[in-house]
């Protein structure tokens, strides 16, 4: 098991460890009409093989950025990126082969069937899991030849994740897996996740939902204004949050954040015991 | 949790897409053309009608002299039908598709697969060149059973015509899928584009009837350079430099500024 702080923005990138996702003093900047807004600064976070690590923070706290950047959809202004070793940008060829990622918006072909779009997807990888395994899996068999552009939200969310997952990634980004679903597609969405991480896979869950990061995630990094307030279990947020052994994450989230103070401002939501873990979310 | 080191044996190997994928893209591609009923109908319909409506409207059954037995119908209508077909799917259809994947994220999605975004480039423009091919086997059958229109005199003059005009055409609309923020500016520039280039070009009537600065540039024009170069094609005499000239000028130019202010997101 890693531990310890992983080293700074110099250090060269190695597969001779148990890396998954490394992201180190990344910082990401967008400039639009000469206004620039900070999405991400400084955020260092690890993920290593096989766990599942849940990317917690409200709307504009710099998720997506961030793992964005993770699957190479955006280039760091500052800072490194390294999926199994490899730079995401420089090494596109390699990691798109071992990376499955879903967006937070489907964008998908929505002029094609279900089975049609994920058989498309399969073709791209020389080996990968059954389609129409897949689409059973994520509970869109009865929806399987009806175009994507009739299903619902929560529909072409589940089949934005058969896409994502038929190349049978072995490191696997979800952004926002369960929204728009019902209590019960969102139960199997969850039961599949955890039978992917059975199988090794590593998973980098983004979410709203605590429950779900508290079912899944192994360590849970809490973002705020684009930086991190605050990593580690469930359970250890919870006790870092001064909250009772049997409290619940959504409560110490809320404390991390400095939501439950009304705290607005980035260095008044900083909770003072998450110092010790920014910038470096790792253990 | 796992436990172990990783060795560099699991380095992970580059992910080039199958051959398999390049076919399943252009059948997906095919698809979605296929299921987009105005897109398919426009280009194969509309120059049909037009087809049919010359041929109706006007005495064009008269020999012309010194063209092997041609008639007008062949050297001027049936060209000019074949050019507007190019020219529906190059310059109106494949700018919209492609501004529509831009807009809808697709092409964004796909760059985190094996598949490369040009890949939906290639397989649009090969669906678009079956496209093509369909339509103007349409309107030859329409033109040769309705209107007894004869084979062009020089058929693989014809043919590389035909192949300089759907570079050009498509160099057009890849320039307008490069501008065009949305999908629906992409259809009303290439809308914009399609009939500046095609009423000087002879669309609306000969040309000789425009001012004379219109009707020599639109022989420069894509447009008019297609009909022009079938219809000399046809009549089995040489294809005016105008014609190779404005055709190849539409393939570069367009095409190059295309490559450099296209945006995939």
């Amino acid at each position: 098991m890693t531990s310890g702080t992983r080293a700074g923005p110099a250090r060269v990138p190695s597969v001779e460890d148990m890396t998954a996702i490394s992201v180190t003093h990344l910082h990401k900047a967008y400039r639009r009409r000469r206004r620039t807004t900070v999405a991400v600064d400084d955020v260092s976070l690890t993920v290593d093989e096989g766990e599942i690590v849940g990317l917690l923070g409200r709307n504009g706290a710099g998720k997506s950025t961030t793992v964005e950047t993770v699957a190479g959809l955006r280039t760091p202004d500052r800072g490194e990126v390294r999926v199994l070793g490899l730079d995401p940008r420089a090494d596109r060829a390699r990691v798109r082969g071992v990376l499955g990622v879903q967006l937070q918006e489907p964008r998908l072909h929505d002029a094609l069937t279900v089975r049609e779009l994920v058989r498309l997807h399969r073709s791209f990888h020389r080996a990968g899991r059954d389609p129409d395994e897949l689409i059973d899996a994520v509970g869109l068999t009865d929806a399987r030849d009806t175009r994507v552009e009739k299903l619902s939200g929560g529909q072409q969310q589940r089949t934005s994740v058969a896409a994502a997952l038929v190349g049978d990634p072995r490191v696997v980004i979800l952004d926002e897996l369960t929204s728009g679903l019902d209590p019960e597609a969102r139960h199997g969405m969850l039961s599949m996740v955890q039978g992917i991480r059975a199988a090794g896979v590593t998973v980098l869950l983004v979410s709203h939902h605590m429950d779900e990061v508290e079912r899944l995630c192994d360590r849970a990094v809490v973002l705020d204004a684009g930086r991190v307030v605050a990593s580690g279990s469930p359970a250890g947020l919870v006790a870092e949050a001064g909250l009772p052994r049997d409290g619940r994450l959504e409560d110490a989230y809320l404390v991390l954040t400095g939501a439950a103070t009304g705290a607005t401002s980035r260095g008044q939501r900083r909770h003072p015991s998450a110092a010790a873990h920014a910038p470096e979310a790792t253990r | 949790m796992t436990t172990g080191t990783t060795t560099t044996t699991d380095m992970p190997a580059p992910a080039r897409p199958p051959a398999r994928a390049w076919g399943a893209m252009v059948a997906a591609e095919a698809r979605m053309v296929a299921r987009d009923t105005g897109g398919l109908v426009v280009p194969l319909g509309m120059p049909v009608l037009i087809l049919v409506m010359n041929g109706v409207a006007f005495d064009t059954g008269q020999v012309v002299p010194g063209t092997g037995g041609a008639t007008a119908f062949s050297l001027y209508v049936l060209p000019l039908t074949l050019t507007l077909v190019v020219a529906t799917v190059g310059v109106i259809n494949m700018p919209s598709f492609l501004a529509a994947y831009r807009r809808t994220g697709i092409l964004r999605r796909l760059g985190v697969t094996p598949a490369s975004p040009a890949m939906v480039l290639v397989a649009q423009a090969l669906v678009g060149v079956v496209q093509i091919a369909l339509g103007i086997a349409v309107a030859c059958v329409v033109a040769a059973l309705a209107f007894d229109a004869t084979a062009p005199a020089s058929p693989w003059l014809a043919v590389g015509v035909l192949a300089l005009t759907v570079a050009a055409m498509y160099g057009v609309g890849m320039l307008v899928a490069a501008v065009a923020p949305t999908p629906q500016s992409a259809v009303a520039l290439g809308l914009v584009a399609f009939f500046a280039i095609a009423a000087v070009g002879g669309m609306f009537g000969p040309r000789e009837n425009l001012p004379d600065v219109l009707a020599q540039v639109g022989g420069y024009l894509p447009f008019g350079a297609a009909v022009d170069g079938l219809g000399a094609a046809w009549a089995g005499v040489a294809v005016p430099a105008s014609s190779w000239l404005g055709l190849s000028l539409a393939t570069v130019v367009p095409g190059a500024l295309a490559a450099w202010l296209f945006r995939w997101e």
